[in-house]
């Protein structure tokens, strides 16, 4: 089961939507290809807010990994977990493993969705991901950070390590400026950007997911069009043939290469 | 989303909304100096060799991107950008072009060996501002 790490770092870059709608999207492929495969989203916030975007009651919780499939919570066929004690777990890998989600050429997709704050469980993740996902903001200070976050990608072990600008207010010149100092930076790395849209708190306060409250939402066909750019990163690491739906954005999944192998080239 | 913009929506066959400010140059970016500031730093010079090396560029960006005639730059370090000379009255990049992964190899050099510290960010600026002429950024 190939694993994509979804983590930031910083917060509020809207990682946890992405996360559920890479998981969504990803859902849909699958269903769409007629693939007997099936995707696990995971979370390991302690203060979890992943229910919300799957039109989930506030008071629902999710169970742990492993848990009996009568008590499994599934919101559009994906299974919903959560471990918030990750971070002390010094067993997670293993337990990870032992659970089949660490093999990168599996039917099954792992998605992890990490805080912002649980830098060293999600470096642990990432060396063992197929697809680091890092959401950043088109602020100052995320962009501030883009330093130490290539320096800490060059050494991370992930497969490949896909950037997604998340929130971005083109309206604002400050953040169109910084989106595309990030592009120009980021090149082939930069898969996606998701649009500012107030259809996605609406939708939640709708207990509703955002496809059904706003299909026409913008930053639901941006979370989709990340979706299917990842979609093409995990076709690529299972070694098969590429979707048709995700031919489309493949360039931008398979340009990315593991630094490490492109610096040696 | 409020009924009179789907309606609006409709009529023009879209789904969504995506802002546009024609006015915009990305020569403005010189105005923020955080961007020179890390365009100093030498772990983000290296990660653009990587980015630049690889095979597959993204469709929006035009073949020939990469390249930043080196004889382009005539502004002066800490002289103000500026007004970007329309695409059509640029030259060609000449043949001893410089790529981006030599221009920021030389960063990677050092301090020493990058005096044109200056004219590199323009040159990366009025690229954007190209991109976004052309309407491609």
């Amino acid at each position: 089961m190939p694993m994509i790490v979804c983590h930031s770092p910083k917060g509020g870059a809207g990682t946890t939507f992405l996360a559920a709608h890479i998981a969504l999207g990803l859902s849909e492929m699958e269903a769409g290809q007629g693939t007997a495969g099936d995707v696990t989203l995971l979370t390991l916030s302690p203060y979890d807010s992943m229910p919300l975007h799957f039109g989930l009651q506030p008071a629902q919780r999710l169970p742990a990994l492993g848990t009996p499939a009568d008590a499994a919570v599934l919101a559009a066929g994906i299974g919903l977990y959560s471990e918030p004690d990750a971070a002390q777990d010094a067993r997670l890998i293993d337990m990870l493993a032992d659970e089949g989600f660490l093999t990168p050429t599996g039917e099954r997709v792992l998605i992890v969705d990490v805080p912002a704050g649980d830098r060293l469980v999600a470096r642990r993740l990432i060396r063992h991901a197929t697809v680091h996902v890092c959401p950043l903001t088109a602020s100052p200070d995320c962009v501030a950070l883009l330093p130490q976050v290539l320096e800490d990608t060059e050494t991370s072990g992930a497969g490949e390590t896909a950037f997604v600008i998340g929130r971005l207010d083109e309206t604002k010149r400050l953040a169109r400026h910084v989106a595309a100092f990030s592009r120009e930076i980021l090149g082939s790395r930069l898969v996606a950007k998701i649009r500012q849209d107030q259809s996605v708190p609406e939708a939640i306060a709708m207990l509703q997911v955002l496809s059904r409250y706003a299909p026409s939402s913008a930053a639901l066909a941006d979370a989709q069009a990340a979706a299917q750019a990842i979609g093409a990163m995990i076709a690529s690491a299972r070694g098969g043939e590429e979707t048709p739906a995700a031919e489309e954005t493949a360039s931008p999944g398979a340009a990315l290469a593991k630094p490490s192998t492109s610096r040696a080239a | 989303m409020r009924a009179d913009a789907r309606s609006l929506l409709d009529r023009l066959g879209k789904n969504d909304f995506s802002y546009k400010e024609f006015a915009d140059r990305f020569s403005d970016l010189e105005l923020w100096p955080l961007f020179e500031a890390l365009l100093k730093d030498p772990r983000l010079f290296q990660q653009e060799v990587v980015a630049t090396t690889h095979a597959d560029m993204p469709a929006d960006l035009p073949a020939a991107a990469p390249v930043i005639p080196a004889t382009a730059t005539p502004t002066l370090a800490g002289a103000r950008p500026a007004e970007p000379t329309p695409p059509a009255e640029r030259a060609p990049a000449p043949s001893g072009a410089e790529t981006l992964a030599d221009l920021f190899s030389r960063y990677e050099a050092g301090a020493g060996g990058s005096t044109r510290h200056g004219d590199d960010v323009r040159a990366m600026l009025r690229r954007l501002s190209e991109l976004d002429a052309r309407g491609e950024l």
